[in-house]
């Protein structure tokens, strides 16, 4: 027995309505995904056209590259065919979609070699990528506004530890405990690198075309 | 990771204090109206601007949530292609259950 079939004689698990806060459910959805799991595959075009933008979306933050993710975005979708059935409505269906593009991304970032095992000896940037300590002058710009356009740059900018931590909480808004089981990492580093990418992005966005010249001096400095 | 707990933070210095932002801002609470950290605000402004700062970026990175590009339409038919030819059932390492039926019926 699978757990569609699971899913038709047991009453359904009380699903937490948190959990829908930024993925409500969408109309036609649920139905699209019983429909699905039957193999219905008009069912599975109309998810596909539901949630195709977002998952995309999702591999081109976490891999910055427009070919791997459409890759990416095409193993999501085939591993969601696949596993369609065990989905048991205990969260929103685009929040365990996207736990399963993070998982499937995760994947691949480790076969391309970097190692996530241990978050806080590989993903840590360099010291040259690490965010400054500046308690200085501030920027008023930056609280008052922030467009969407420049963070959006900036996080593309940012070393690939750093933008898989603060996309995974600040973006998709996984919980701490969330990421660092995916990352296999503590909360705690978790924090700790959201922080730094924070700090990091603040530098990017106050300086965000910081000279050849600078950078020589800081080289120099070094 | 240093834990805020019950910490007094009138006279930590600055970068004292951010070594508890990390937690701080863990806890969904906005830090730049924490009570127990006005008096560092006070003396230390630029404390204050720092959180600030962070805040507008957690705040802004919301909107990023809302995706704006669709994937090429190659991906659709690589993935029509796949299911029709069933290699996108050989290929999976983890068992491959829960597969629906009905492949042929994709257009």
């Amino acid at each position: 027995m699978n757990e569609g079939q699971l899913m038709t004689q047991a009453p359904p698990p009380k699903p937490n309505p948190g959990l829908f806060k930024r993925n409500p459910p969408i109309a036609g959805e649920a139905e699209a995904i019983e429909a699905a799991k039957n193999g219905d595959a008009e069912a599975f075009s109309q998810l596909y056209s539901l949630h195709k933008r977002r998952v995309y979306t999702l591999c081109l933050r976490m891999l910055g590259n427009v070919s791997e993710a459409e890759d990416m975005t095409q193993e999501a979708f085939l591993h969601l065919f696949r596993k369609i059935g065990s989905f048991r409505g205990e969260s929103a269906f685009s929040t365990w979609l996207h736990r399963l593009t993070v998982n499937l991304v995760l994947m691949q970032l480790r076969k391309k070699g970097l190692n996530l095992v241990s978050l806080e000896e590989t993903i840590n940037p360099s010291e040259e990528d690490a965010p400054k300590r500046d308690f200085g002058s501030r920027d008023p710009v930056l609280t008052s506004s922030v467009d969407r356009v420049s963070l959006e740059r900036a996080v593309a900018s940012l070393p690939p530890g750093y933008r898989m931590v603060f996309v995974l909480h600040d973006v998709e808004g996984f919980e701490h405990n969330e990421i660092a089981t995916m990352l296999n990492c503590s909360t705690g580093n978790s924090k700790s690198q959201l922080h730094k990418a924070r700090l990091k992005l603040r530098e990017l966005l106050r300086n965000p075309n910081p000279s050849p010249q600078s950078d020589a001096s800081t080289e120099a400095a070094k | 990771m240093s834990e805020p707990g019950d910490i007094n933070f009138d006279d930590l210095k600055p970068e004292e204090f951010e070594q508890y932002l990390p937690e701080l801002f863990a806890t969904g609470d906005k830090v730049s109206d924490d009570p127990r950290l006005q008096k560092l605000y006070a003396a230390h402004p630029d404390c204050l601007a720092l959180v600030r700062d962070l805040e507008t970026i957690a705040e802004t990175a919301r909107s990023l949530f809302e995706p704006e590009g669709d994937p090429s339409d190659k991906v659709w038919k690589n993935i029509q292609n796949k299911l029709r030819d069933g290699s996108a059932l050989d290929d999976e390492a983890d068992g491959g259950d829960d597969i629906p039926n009905g492949l042929s019926k994709l257009n």
